[in-house]
């Protein structure tokens, strides 16, 4: 997520991850990769019939005016591919 | 009294064998069943199913486009499986030293593995060392795979029969006779493969799949009541999607599954005297509709 004033520049990014996390059941290290994986230490991944909420407060430059704000949800199998599936831009401006 | 002592004697003799003929009756899941094909060609040829297509031309193609036809060849059709088999707690120096116990990931990605012997692995071995994609490309999750080989999980299948959503008795070429699968349409059928999480039953373990775990235990307890079949295969669709090689129906497979709304608020915030914060309030919801875990892994 990132919101962009009107000169392009972002002045705000923010990222979540959604996933299962495992570790090698060695530590509390998480792993990757099928020969490594054991179990779950943590899932942060959409749940069936479940939903993840996310807030972002951003504070707004002293300049204001008209802010974009885009809002991206993208499916990564592997590092460096990106499938995208959702984006939103909201235009808003301080009245 | 000699003669009951003769007769005690031989029937512990008699339970002793009993036990031994009974543990590698269990260790090879219910049924003796050693590993028969000694060749990688064997493996290709036993469960080459191109014969099938002349009678199911149309699920023949649907299953062709799907990574069923391609389970060792990972996205974009590169083999997966070399990465571990050169580095990592299943890598070997070279091919000649492969095993099956090299390759706990064939348990889901290539299940036939388990009727070939370590001489057939080993070439196995040596067509993924050297990328020879040709080779590699010519093994895959087959009709004889799912339609015989993990068609009944009460019992072994029968190698001489198909097996199908009903039953057949004049089925015609190579197997004439198609008994009903009385699994096929559940999602246990899937779920042989599709995981559940932790393989403990191999050394090193294992973990690559939860989604049947996660169908099982996150979405059935939460009220749901589709099969796999049902989203993954409507109206007996093989090419069992999403194909993640086709980039825009896999963005649309997930965008429809996971509705994602957001609602943006511009304000001031005022808390105290002297205290002002311009700001933007962004509220994202991603719901999902899909009967596992997203992502999954």
């Amino acid at each position: 997520m990132a919101a962009h004033a009107q000169t392009q520049e972002a002045f705000f990014e923010a990222r979540k991850i959604y996933m299962p996390q495992s570790t090698d059941g060695l530590g509390s290290t998480m792993v990757l990769g099928p020969d490594t994986k054991l179990g779950l230490i943590r899932d942060t991944s959409i749940q069936p019939f479940g939903s993840r909420e996310e807030v972002f407060e951003i504070p707004v430059p002293a300049e204001g005016g008209e802010v974009s704000v885009h809002v991206d949800l993208s499916y990564q199998p592997r590092p460096g591919d990106v499938i995208p599936v959702h984006s939103v831009v909201r235009k808003v401006a301080l009245r | 009294m000699a003669d009951r002592g003769f007769t005690k004697a031989g029937r512990s003799g008699a339970v002793f064998f009993l036990v031994l003929a009974i543990l590698p009756w269990i260790a090879h899941g219910g049924t003796i069943h050693p590993p028969e094909i000694h060749s990688l060609s064997g493996l290709i040829e036993r469960f080459d199913s191109s014969g099938c297509r002349e009678c199911h031309e149309a699920i023949y193609r649907q299953w062709e486009s799907s990574h069923h036809a391609r389970p060792l060849m990972g996205l974009n059709d590169w083999i997966f499986l070399s990465k571990y088999l050169k580095e990592g707690a299943l890598a070997v120096r070279s091919a000649r030293e492969a095993t099956r116990a090299n390759f706990p990931c064939a348990k889901c990605h290539l299940p036939q593995l388990s009727l070939a012997t370590d001489e057939a692995v080993k070439e196995l071995a040596a067509a993924i060392l050297k990328d020879d994609k040709e080779t590699v490309r010519k093994l895959g999750i087959t009709c004889l795979v799912c339609h015989q080989e993990k068609a009944n999980v009460h019992h072994r299948p029968e190698t001489d029969a198909l097996y199908g959503s009903r039953e057949l008795r004049d089925h015609g070429g190579k197997y004439s006779t198609v008994r009903q699968s009385p699994v096929m349409k559940d999602p246990v059928f899937c779920g042989q493969c599709h995981g559940q999480g932790p393989n403990l039953d191999t050394f090193p373990p294992v973990q690559c799949a939860t989604l049947y775990g996660s169908y099982l235990h996150a979405y059935i307890p939460a009220g749901g009541t589709q099969t796999c079949q049902d989203c993954h295969m409507p109206h007996k669709d093989h090419s069992v999607r999403p194909n993640f090689n086709d980039r825009d129906e896999t963005s649309a497979r997930l965008a429809a599954a996971l509705p994602m709304e957001v609602q943006v608020l511009a304000y001031t915030f005022h808390p105290a005297e002297n205290v002002k914060t311009p700001m933007i309030v962004v509220r994202t919801r991603i719901t999902s509709k899909a009967g596992h875990r997203v992502p999954d892994g």
